[in-house]
């Protein structure tokens, strides 16, 4: 009966949050926020905040064309895996003081994790044939390699940081990361850790490929690159994951340094004790709200006031000048400050 | 049973001695060559009982001479979990190459040659990991090294075969002469040749000679395992020979080398000053990790690339084992099986493609999905291996060796094994980066006009590759039984020395020497590997599939009218063979330099802010013997200083 329910349990996880469902809503409304924001800070009036809902449906109504010089098994299936891993990421990173999957969400499973939306893009780009494809593929690969080093820098400090208050040397539950927070309040708030959320925060565009580190779509260039072959519900699929990496990341950054939030709210409502569903709700809508601000933030705001970066100089970028803040806090943080 | 060890090594050779008087015909040739590479592997399987499951030791003394006086004079092989776990690799690496060779070395002249050298190889690599004294150990090295030279140029009418095995052959030798010194120093100062004899003498008498001995031993090894400096041999090597060989020398033959290295720093010298000696292994390890990684960016013939990656995984493993703790040198033996598993399977399908084509340009390359759907299914579960990317087995045993740095970073609290994980994890990264690049420059992209032929590889070569796949899938998925059952008593016996000294020489031998064991207390992996979540990664997958594909008519419109639309690559590219401009279409912009998109340029945007260091590294590898020579000796002496340093 047990083994059930559990089962039921994770079902629902799956399908309806954290997982399918609520990333489908939130990472498109996320989408449909940026594109407004973008829009009235350039001064346009910017497509209604539920255009990509209407894109995506619309999409899926399509024809899919494959072209002749692709591999069609990989083609199609490329975007499916990436959207699966992307859902199972969102599941892996603990909202508050609740998550999906306790005890496994460790922080190098997440780093892969993220690396494999990015790889079946790069896998479907490839199998499609296009030499626009390959110009995007090779920049995309590109760009994973530059923001991987920054990224890994980050989790590293996190990790010590925390581990170091624990007493266990490094720590890289991010279960644990986010608990410890709750109890004593948000990384941000140190100075070691000041630079890496600085980090993190220039690493949120480059991953999720916006304005000014797109150049692996770069639709005025390459007609958008990695896609150029894709249409109809594959195409769907892909917008649909990157709108979903837009609330992934966010997400983790959330928990990364700003998981002391949600012992806020259950101090505020529930006098110190953590559950309730009211109080969880509650969380969700912050957790959201704070989303949306950080796409505010580092996508829109970033989007609309810069031009696209050269790939190498995007590379340049993340590995001299991100990495640095990642780097300063890491030692910060080896050292106990 | 005791007699399993040496009948495992008879057979090679003796397989090998049969061939060259009965192997005129095929039938016979190929049985015999199942044979000889079949029994050693059941051999190996026999044994695990004892070994591993009861932990005995098995010592084998040739014409029963035991020791006596406390003096072993006599033969000896040893086989303890360490050595065994190496030997079940071998056997089933070499098995495969067997499996593969039969289709794959048809149309080549000389076939017998072929086999005996190939078997000469395999009984000289396992005779090494079985051996129980340096100077066995020594003339192993030497009939492996010769085989293995002779192997490279063995289709001596390709370009560079004989230049590279004139390379190999320089160097080696260089590796194999440090070993006879460092060999005949030891017998000099320990009047002994016998491995237990000398792990129980070494540790008290550590003088300038005997860590000297240590510098020459190691270099030796380390052109055994072609570790930075020793790395452009392979690349040659590896340029060169026949595909099953290539699965041998990255498989097999540098394994012994890091049995030697493990063997020697473990058990041997295990009270060495071992701070400074992990320092240097673990140093060694990241810079061969990240130099080759590097290098292979920098490639454009896949058996080339393959090569530079085989020789970062080994820096991988280095790494690891170089931490001496249990979970460090079981994450490395775990990452030695795997790097033979899919190292192996990748070269297979590099053989493969060289089978079909005709060539491992990857400029010329392109498009062979279509062509060869099976391969390219087999070359994704390699380069997936490879990557690290999970549920296939290279993500395990990487995962560990990040673990396993990390703690150790923690534990000795020093900063430096921190950047052991940063570059694992950076160039693992780079290395999926890489294996995008052969993917999509071979297998996808357009398929030019002259491989329109090509077909399908045979269902014997498919099957070898087949069961390297397989073993990659199982290795992965069920990480917990290999920890059990295979690295961690490997790991124990690398790090307890009392155990195989007594086996050999009789218990109490070791105490009677004052040595005691410490032995590592069990590791508890970070609970990562959750089948439940791995399960829902499944579930997901498969929701996804359905309800996009069955509810909508996923894939139904393909392309007829699209593929009209398409002229043909010639048409396309303009001017010039489809293979020479396959991405022609964007050249000839004002500033050409900025849309570099060919099989060598696919990380352009990466190479060009690292242009110093890529021109620094192209100066270097000079391709001249005298230059690789040089370095051989360099290191030589860099080591010896090392270690008089540590002394």
């Amino acid at each position: 009966m047990t083994v059930i329910l559990d089962g039921l349990k994770y079902l629902a996880y799956i399908l309806i949050f954290p997982g399918f469902l609520f990333c489908f809503l939130s990472g498109m409304l996320l989408c449909g926020i940026d594109r407004k924001l973008v829009a009235r800070m350039q001064k346009r009036v910017g497509p209604p905040i539920l255009q990509p809902f209407y894109d995506f449906f619309k999409l899926l109504g399509k024809e899919t064309i494959v072209p002749s010089a692709a591999n069609r098994t990989v083609f199609l299936l490329a975007p499916l895996v990436g959207l699966a891993a992307q859902v199972v990421l969102q599941l892996f990173i603990p909202i508050f003081s609740f998550s999906a999957f306790r005890g496994v969400a460790d922080v190098i499973v997440i780093l892969y994790l993220l690396l494999i939306p990015a790889l079946s893009v790069i896998l479907g780009a490839a199998a499609s044939g296009s030499p626009y494809a390959g110009v995007g593929l090779s920049r995309e690969m590109v760009t994973v390699l530059a923001v991987e080093l920054p990224l890994v820098l980050v989790l590293l400090a996190v990790a010590k940081t925390v581990g170091n208050a624990i007493g266990s040397g490094l720590c890289f539950s991010l279960t644990d990361i986010v608990r410890y927070q709750v109890r004593n309040g948000s990384l941000i708030t140190r100075l070691s850790m000041l630079p890496a959320a600085a980090a993190m925060l220039l690493i949120i565009p480059g991953e999720t490929g916006s304005h000014p580190f797109d150049a692996a779509e770069a639709e005025t260039e390459i007609c958008e690159g990695m896609l150029a072959e894709y249409s109809g519900k594959p195409l769907a699929v892909y917008k649909l994951s990157s709108a979903v990496k837009l609330l992934t990341m966010t997400t983790l950054f959330v928990a990364l340094f700003l998981g002391g939030i949600g012992g806020g709210i259950d101090r505020v409502l529930m006098g110190g004790t953590a559950g309730g569903s009211i109080a969880f709700l509650i969380e969700i809508a912050v957790l959201f709200l704070l989303c949306a601000l950080l796409v505010a933030v580092c996508v829109s705001l970033v989007h609309a006031v810069t031009a696209r970066l050269r790939i190498e100089q995007i590379f340049k970028y993340y590995w001299t000048v991100v990495t640095g803040l990642a780097a300063l806090s890491l030692v910060m943080a080896w050292y106990g400050l | 049973m005791t007699h399993f060890p040496i009948l495992a090594i008879m057979a090679y050779f003796l397989g090998a001695f049969l061939i060259v008087i009965f192997g005129r015909n095929r039938g016979v040739r190929n049985t015999l060559g199942f044979l000889a590479t079949a029994c050693p592997l059941v051999l190996m399987i026999a044994l695990v009982k004892p070994v591993i499951l009861s932990g005995q030791t098995i010592a084998y003394w040739m014409g029963g001479r035991e020791p006596a006086g406390g003096y072993a004079i006599g033969i000896a092989l040893e086989v303890d979990a360490l050595g065994l776990f190496f030997g079940l690799l071998i056997a089933t690496a070499v098995f495969v190459a067997m499996l593969y060779s039969f289709s794959y070395m048809s149309h080549d002249d000389n076939e017998p040659q072929y086999y005996t050298l190939f078997l000469m190889l395999c009984g000289g690599v396992m005779g090494l990991v079985l051996s129980g004294d340096l100077f066995n150990m020594f003339i192993m090295i030497e009939i492996l090294t010769f085989a293995a030279v002779a192997l490279t140029a063995f289709r001596n009418t390709a370009t560079g075969a004989l230049e590279a095995a004139f390379k190999y052959l320089v160097v080696g030798s260089i590796g194999s002469s440090c070993i006879l010194a460092g060999t005949i120093m030891l017998y000099a100062q320990a009047h002994t040749l016998n491995f237990a004899q000398l792990a129980a003498f070494l540790p008290g008498h550590l003088n300038r000679a005997t860590v000297i001995a240590y510098a020459l031993l190691f270099i030796g090894f380390c052109t055994k395992a072609f570790l930075v400096p020793f790395h452009p041999l392979a690349a040659d090597a590896h340029g060169a020979a026949p595909a099953p060989v290539s699965v041998l020398i990255s498989g097999v033959l540098t394994k012994s080398g890091l049995y030697g290295i493990i063997r020697l720093s473990y058990i041997l010298f295990r009270t060495m000053n071992l701070g400074t000696v992990q320092f240097w292994l673990v140093f060694l390890g990241s810079v061969s990790m990240f130099v080759c990684v590097t290098m292979a960016l920098a490639q454009h013939d896949f058996k080339r690339l393959l090569a530079f990656h085989s020789i970062s995984q080994i820096g991988y493993v280095l790494t690891a084992a170089g931490l001496a703790t249990a979970l460090g040198v079981s994450s490395g033996l775990y990452h030695a099986m795997n790097h033979t598993l899919f190292k192996g399977l990748l070269f297979l399908c590099a053989g493969a493609v060289l089978h079909e084509t005709g060539t491992t340009d990857l400029d010329r390359l392109g498009g062979l999905s279509k062509k060869m759907p099976q391969t390219t299914v087999l070359f994704l579960i390699g380069a997936f291996s490879i990557s690290g990317v999970p549920p296939f087995n290279g993500f395990a045993s990487k995962w560990l060796i990040y673990q396993a740095t990390y703690q150790k970073a923690v534990e000795s609290g020093n900063i430096g094994f921190l950047f052991a994980t940063i570059t694992a994890l950076v160039t693992s990264t780079m290395t999926l980066a890489s294996f995008v690049k052969v993917t999509q420059s071979v297998f996808f992209g357009q398929l030019p006009k002259e491989y329109e032929n090509v077909k399908e590889v045979s269902l014997g070569m498919r099957l070898a590759m087949g069961i390297l796949a397989l073993l990659c899938i199982l290795t992965g998925l069920f990480p917990g039984f290999v920890t059990t059952y295979l690295t961690e008593p490997a790991a124990r016996a690398a790090l307890g020395a009392n155990s195989y000294i007594n086996a050999m020489m009789g218990s109490g031998y070791a105490e009677s020497f004052g040595l005691a064991d410490t032995l590592p207390v069990r590791f508890v992996s970070a609970g990562v590997w959750s089948p439940i979540s791995w399960l829902c990664v499944l579930m997901i997958m498969l929701l996804g599939v359905c309800i996009v594909a069955v509810a909508s008519r996923y894939d139904q419109v393909s392309a007829l009218a699209a593929s009209e639309a398409v002229p043909a690559p010639a048409a396309r590219y303009g001017s010039g063979s489809a293979a020479e401009g396959k991405y022609e279409l964007f050249y000839g912009g004002e500033e050409a330099v900025y849309s570099q998109v060919g099989g060598e340029d696919l990380f352009w945007g990466f190479k060009h802010n690292w242009r110093g260091y890529f021109r620094f590294m192209h100066e270097l590898h000079s391709g001249i013997v005298n230059d690789y020579a040089l370095w051989a000796v360099v290191a030589l002496a860099l080591a010896m200083l090392y270690a008089m340093v540590i002394l």
